[in-house]
């Protein structure tokens, strides 16, 4: 649920915005359901759903030049609502990736394979845009962006981004090329236990 | 730093030996080809000395077989003056220096330093296939997309591949030369399949083909 800052801020947009999360989140946790096939063997480790709240939004729309509006907001970012799905093997985000590219309710903007194209510094994941129709006069569409990556490549994540929101580090440096090595190697990792998965389940 | 030195002169393996030590060197003697074979599996040394000419397997054969099984562990090769197509023989074959016998022992001393300290500096070389580079150093598999680490199995199992280019190798080959102790073949389906994974995730242009039982690394435009 919203604060009452970010409930200021969305003003009459807010309860179609937490609307707008709900529905996508019960269709992706759906998705991800028919991905795993059982309850017991779950392979979609949980999916998070945020809306971004003001403070973050104002500094972006600054960051663009935009007005500090929700409006300019809904219009302009694709990350006001945001989802990240965490699997526990490679294949599983790429089969939810094209269950998600196939839906028919939304259209998907983008999709960006930071897993087949690492950033600069190890990161990876799957980022898919989406546009989903919007209930206003105005503002026919908003996009969302949905994040999917494995387990560990969640837990790099969170580490990097502890480093770089923390000002005051020595090792930089090191810290960075450190992180670089873990990420190629959870990489490594990621395909060589969805190779011994396939391997036990006859599937070479 | 650990040497091993194979000659079958006791008196001048002794001289010699001696003289290493002296040098700080720690120095493991033998006598034959097979003794060197045998010490070379069994331990790990920071440089060799091969005579060529010994009883049993000579100095050439030994360096031929451990460069097979991927030992590069650097080889001074000491032949006899006159013996040219040994020196030519032994470098192509692998070594990384040679010393023509008699030699000055200040000599061998400043050529093993030497070879020694280009390993410590230049490392193992990478190894270049298509966009891949195999950094062996760091145990990394690099291309323009990105950067994977391996395990030391997967980098010896890929180096084994390029090495023995469009012949290829079959899985029992791949079996003996990297787990010698195992019996069937499993091991060798799963690194491969490890390998094959990896190359795609890092968009390689080249691929892992079987034809026949017999694993070998291909192009990704040349049809199947």
């Amino acid at each position: 649920m919203m604060n009452d800052k970010d409930k200021e801020f969305y003003g009459k947009f807010a309860d179609r915005i937490e609307a707008l999360k709900e529905d996508i989140e019960s269709k992706i946790s759906q998705m991800s359901l028919s991905v795993t096939g059982t309850e017991e063997e779950r392979s979609v480790e949980h999916i998070l759903g945020r809306i971004k709240n003001s403070e973050s939004i104002k500094e972006k729309l600054k960051r663009k030049n935009l007005p500090t509006e929700v409006e300019a907001a809904l219009v302009n970012l694709s990350d006001v609502i945001g989802f990240r799905c965490v699997t526990h093997f490679v294949g599983n985000v790429y089969a939810l990736s094209t269950l998600i590219e196939n839906e028919k309710t939304w259209e998907v903007v983008e999709v960006k394979d930071y897993i087949a194209s690492p950033k600069e510094n190890g990161y990876r994941s799957l980022h898919i845009i989406i546009a989903v129709p919007f209930d206003d006069e105005f503002i026919k569409y908003v996009r969302v962006e949905i994040q999917l990556r494995t387990i560990a490549m969640d837990c790099w994540a969170a580490l990097e981004h502890e480093m770089r929101y923390k000002k005051d580090i020595d090792n930089t440096k090191l810290i960075s090329s450190e992180l670089k090595r873990c990420a190629d190697e959870m990489a490594s990792t990621d395909l060589s236990m969805q190779t011994i998965k396939d391997m036990i389940r006859g599937e070479f | 730093m650990k040497l091993l030195y194979a000659e079958d002169e006791k008196a001048l393996s002794m001289a010699v030996a001696e003289i290493l030590k002296m040098e700080g060197f720690d120095v493991d003697a033998v006598y034959s080809g097979d003794e060197a074979y045998n010490s070379i599996c069994n331990g790990t040394y920071d440089g060799i000395i091969l005579d060529i000419m010994m009883p049993g397997m000579s100095g050439l054969e030994v360096l031929e077989k451990i460069r097979g099984e991927g030992n590069y562990t650097p080889v001074i090769l000491l032949t006899a003056k006159t013996q040219v197509d040994d020196r030519i023989n032994g470098l192509s074959k692998g070594a990384d220096d040679y010393l023509a016998k008699p030699f000055d022992l200040g000599e061998l001393v400043a050529r093993v330093n030497a070879m020694i300290r280009r390993t410590i500096k230049y490392g193992k070389p990478s190894m270049q296939i298509g966009n891949i580079t195999l950094d062996r150093d760091n145990n990394k598999m690099v291309s323009p997309f990105g950067a994977l680490a391996l395990s030391s199995k997967e980098v010896d199992l890929l180096e084994h591949l390029i090495n023995v280019k469009e012949e290829g190798s079959s899985s029992q080959d791949i079996m003996q030369h990297l787990w010698p102790e195992e019996e069937d073949g499993a091991t060798a389906v799963l690194y491969l399949t490890y390998l094959k994974n990896k190359l795609k995730q890092l968009r390689a242009d080249i691929v892992i083909r079987k034809k026949n039982d017999i694993f070998y690394i291909a192009s990704i435009e040349d049809s199947i």
